[in-house]
């Protein structure tokens, strides 16, 4: 794969769309939550987020929860065949095994995880391993479950080590999920620590990406960006801009 | 015991190392009356367990080559194949595999799901062998066999269901209960030998009620004839049983059993569940190569009357000579009778036939298929297939991995030398990852295996079966050398010494090649190169990539296309296109971006989690790649790729990191680009060698 070729992917990515709605990118030290009920398709944005990383030669760290780590290489296999797809993007799977040696999967079970447990082995990984990770990838942390307090345990760990930090928040609640802000309801009292959240919805065939907050405003608006429910990709959404909510 | 198929068992016990299978197997014997009393593993009678009849596995208390035996029970003939835990002796495990219809998966009920268990399960799952789990140790401090069946269905994902429940744990381990005849089960005698049954003690009933549940609920998803009887309140313990084989021979369900061997708990209701769940040779389907045919697979036949298919599977010098096992998978063997080995074409006459005990072996008159034997006085490599007149099949070969590390050897004294040659043909012959030859730059002998431990191995068996000392270097990394890009050569051989002169001229590209080891093309037209030299060219190609110019180790995946070239009505000849190519290899080699590869192994290191932190750091500084972390509780499991070459003393390294709590294994990924400042190392280092072997 050239350069030129990658470079092309990189820009053309639907993620710069997002960067620019979100004032130039999440930023270090910052932690953004991706928000929405099961099954909706947060797995799959952040490991998208994780490669577009990966593809820029930047060092990720996936944290999960579940009890494989098998299916999440998967995702990420499944993540770099789609997006080698696109046009003379043929090479890219054969880069594949170089751009995941910046790669580290890390696995918590649910029941012993403690985030200060977690944070202690990330930087055990970053700081005596050496693995200089720009991004950590966090799914499936259990939101009602830490409170606002484990997750200012990550505001300060990712602020000290100069960290972006990408969260899923499954949201299990009754309706309405969301309030009048379009705050999911679960998420009122950790929103002082998160500096973006979007929300993802389904509409139609497809899943939609609404801004919440951004970096401390709340400013609900639609991303234009959706989720290809084939691919599993980010795309930019065509036709006009959606009313939220 | 009668010769009928569905009378036997073929099984294999394997686990991760220290989960008490030879202590098992041991138990296995006694119940069936194959031995007279019990040994310890490392045994303080210093007699240690019968399955590990080699000395030096008694001194190390590892199991490293299979040993087969034949034990009877309820009636069965079963054949156990005490598989080795090691992963550097993956391959003697593979062949087992190969030869078994199902297993026995044995679990420490403390440590669980190990690396190795692990390996182990994926070997499995290759083979497609069906099995049943053992949970050992119930004994052990710690014991929890309800965690170590959620472990097989979370770290392995199968359908894991227990069959039995423990009576007390711990210290405090008594019995069993039967979860399917619902009784309680205790082992008494001075060896557990009386099995004792009893009523299910009130304080387990409700449990027990529930964990039957569960048991019935997995199984009826197997029979619909229990689902129906489920639902009309009269499920038989036939029932039952018929539904969990289903779904065992299906691999769909793992029957869970439970006890201590060392306390002599529960094996015999684990030798009734192989009699019970596991397949007999008929029912598990066997195909080989028709060689006849261009290698279309066929079925064998699991019928005595038909003509004899056998595959020999491992090769052993014992004090009685030398020994062929070979499973039988089609008809019978006979005395007399004369087979084909299909690898070799030599035709076999059969002469001795023995069923083997660990270290002890009963004559036989025939041998059918199914069963597992030994022959005796049979020249063959293993993986060799034999068949009867008529028939020409091959059953599918082995995998072999290439061996990864090699290691010089030079014997004391002339004696050792020859004795060391007596064991390098044995050894090869025996394991086929097993590699020897003799350098011929430096003189040297040089051995080739799996990984260091496998070596030392071999080097030690030299010594105590062969007596014959030898000397030893430093292991060395199996290196390779590729190319990176196209490069052309037009090279001219011409040499006039006296009489007849040598001229040829060549004229080609090299490319690198993704599918294989090398490829030889010729787009020469017009008989610019006569077609008879042709193959000579080819022949010089494959000579020259031998020896690589970085560091001369062999060149990989490269193809050569000749294109052009010239030749001579008098002076041209076999020698001297051989030469030109040879030469012409070496002109553009430099030019096509030579690179070293390197093995990388897949390293995967478990212990306590208050290590990881530890262990990461361990991994980066041996250049390796951290592919995910697991931390459960209170353990951590470390997934890495790291160079072979970084590896060696790692266990070391690790133990004394760990006070010994973290245990690894590894085991051949893939060859790997060397960075540039290790590949300059590695140069360096060729260039000193040969100044220092210049002759003055
Ligand atoms: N407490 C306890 N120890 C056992 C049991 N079975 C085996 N062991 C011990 O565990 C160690 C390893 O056993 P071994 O049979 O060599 O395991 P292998 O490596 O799987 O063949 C030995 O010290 C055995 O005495 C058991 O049921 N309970
Ligand atoms: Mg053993």
């Amino acid at each position: 794969m050239t350069f030129t070729v990658k470079d092309a992917l990189i820009k053309r990515s639907p993620l710069r769309v997002l960067e620019k709605s979100i004032s130039g990118g999440l930023g270090m030290g910052n932690l953004g939550v991706l928000a929405s009920r099961k099954g909706v398709g947060k797995t799959a944005c952040l490991v998208h987020i994780a490669a577009d990383k990966l593809l820029q030669g930047k060092p990720v760290i996936h944290v999960s929860y579940a009890s494989r780590v098998d299916h999440i290489m998967t995702w990420y296999e499944d993540i770099f065949r789609e997006l080698a797809k696109a046009p003379k993007m043929s090479a890219a799977l054969d880069e594949f095994d170089e751009l995941i040696r910046n790669r580290v999967i890390m696995n918590f079970r649910r029941e012993g995880a403690r985030t200060e447990q977690v944070l202690r082995s990330l930087e055990a990984m970053i700081v005596h391993a050496g693995f200089r990770a720009e991004a950590v990838i966090v799914d499936g942390l259990d939101f009602a479950l830490a409170g606002p307090g484990e997750l200012r345990l990550f505001k300060d760990f990712a602020g000290r080590l100069g960290l972006e930090v990408w969260f899923s928040a499954s949201l299990k609640g009754e309706e309405p999920l969301f309030d009048e802000r379009g705050v999911p309801r679960e998420l009122e009292p950790c929103l002082p620590a998160i500096d973006v959240l979007i929300s993802l919805q389904h509409h139609g065939d497809h899943v939609h990406f609404n801004l919440v907050q951004d970096h401390g405003r709340l400013a609900p608006r639609d991303l234009r960006l959706r989720l290809d429910p084939t691919t599993l990709l980010i795309e930019e959404a065509r036709g006009p801009a959606r009313q939220t909510l | 015991m009668n010769g009928d198929i569905a009378s036997m068992r073929n099984i294999g016990i394997s686990a991760h190392i220290d989960s008490g299978k030879t202590t098992l197997t041991e138990r296995i014997l006694f119940y069936c009356k194959k031995i007279h009393k019990v040994h310890e593993v490392k045994g303080r009678d210093g007699v240690g367990a019968t399955m590990d009849s080699m000395d030096l596995e008694r001194e190390r208390g590892i199991s490293i080559a299979s040993a087969t035996t034949n034990v009877a029970w309820a009636g069965r003939s079963i054949n156990i194949i005490d598989t080795p835990g090691h992963v550097d002796f993956t391959i003697e495990v593979e062949r087992s595999l190969r030869v078994l219809d199902s297993a026995v998966l044995v679990l420490c009920s403390v440590g669980g799901v190990q690396s190795q268990t692990i390996t182990v399960d994926r070997q499995l799952r290759r083979y497609n062998v069906p099995f049943i789990a053992f949970v050992n140790k119930l004994d052990r401090v710690g014991a929890n066999p309800f965690k170590v069946r959620d472990q097989l269905e979370a770290k392995l994902g199968h359908r894991a269901v227990l069959m039995q429940l423990p009576i007390g744990l711990e210290g405090s381990f008594e019995g069993l209960v039967d979860l399917v005849r619902m009784t309680a089960l205790y082992f008494d005698g001075a060896d557990g030998e009386t099995v004792r049954v009893g009523p299910v003690p009130g304080g387990l009933a409700a449990e027990a009620a529930r964990k039957r549940e569960e048991l019935l609920d997995a199984a009826s998803l197997h029979s619909d004839e229990l689902t129906e009887a489920l639902l009309e309140g009269r499920a038989t313990e036939a029932l039952v049983q018929d539904a969990v084989r289903r779904g065992v021979l299906a691999r769909k369900l793992v029957p869970v059993f439970l006890g201590s061997a060392y306390r002599n708990k529960g094996i015999q209701p684990l030798l009734d569940a192989v009699v019970d769940y596991l397949p007999h040779p008929g029912e598990v389907e066997n195909r080989a190569a028709d060689l006849d045919a261009g290698g279309v697979e066929r079925v064998l036949a699991p019928d005595p009357a038909a003509k004899a298919v056998a595959l020999a599977f491992k090769l052993e010098d014992g004090p009685y000579g030398q020994l062929t096992y070979i499973r039988v998978y089609q008809g019978g063997l006979r005395k007399g009778d004369e087979l084909v080995n299909t690898r070799s074409g030599q035709r076999i006459k059969v002469g001795r036939l023995v069923r083997m005990h660990a270290d002890t072996m009963v004559e036989i008159g025939e041998a059918r298929c199914g069963e597992i034997v030994a022959l005796f006085g049979v020249d063959c490599a293993s993986g060799d297939t034999f068949c009867g007149p008529g028939l020409n099949l091959a059953m599918t070969s082995i995998h072999v991995p290439e061996p990864v590390v090699s290691l010089a050897i030079a014997p004391v004294d002339k004696a050792a030398a020859d004795r060391l040659a007596k064991a390098l043909g044995r050894f090869t012959k025996e394991d086929p990852t097993f590699r020897t030859h003799v350098d011929p730059e430096s003189n040297q002998t040089i051995i080739q295996g799996m990984g260091e431990l496998h070596l030392d191995v071999y080097v030690e068996r030299m010594k105590r079966e062969y007596r014959a000392e030898v000397a030893t270097g430093m292991p060395q990394v199996a290196y390779r050398e590729a190319i990176g890009r196209q490069a052309d050569f037009d090279y001219t051989h011409r040499k006039q010494t006296g009489g007849a002169g040598q001229y040829a001229r060549v004229i080609g590209r090299l490319e690198p090649f993704s599918k294989g080891a090398f490829e030889f093309a010729s787009e020469v037209r017009g008989g610019r190169i006569p077609r008879d030299f042709i193959p000579s060219c080819e022949k010089g190609f494959r000579a020259a990539l031998k020896k690589g110019a970085l560091i001369g180790f062999p060149v990989t995946g490269v193809r050569v296309v000749l294109v052009d070239g010239n030749f001579h009505p008098v002076d041209s000849s076999d020698l001297a296109f051989q030469t030109a190519a040879q030469a012409a290899f070496k002109q553009a080699y430099m030019g096509a971006k030579p690179r070293l590869l390197e093995p990388v192994m897949k390293v995967s290191v478990e212990g306590p989690a208050e290590f990881a932190g530890s262990v990461f750091a361990t991994i980066s500084q041996r250049r390796g790649t951290i592919v995910s972390s697991v931390e459960d509780g209170t353990v951590s499991r470390v997934d890495a790729e790291v160079p072979l070459a970084e590896m060696f003393g790692y266990a070391t390294v690790l133990r004394s990191l760990t006070q010994g709590k973290a245990e690894f294994t590894m085991e051949f990924l893939k060859y790997g680009r060397v960075p540039a400042p290790q590949a300059e190392v590695l140069m360096e280092r060729r260039l000193e060698r040969s100044r220092s072997v210049t002759p003055r």
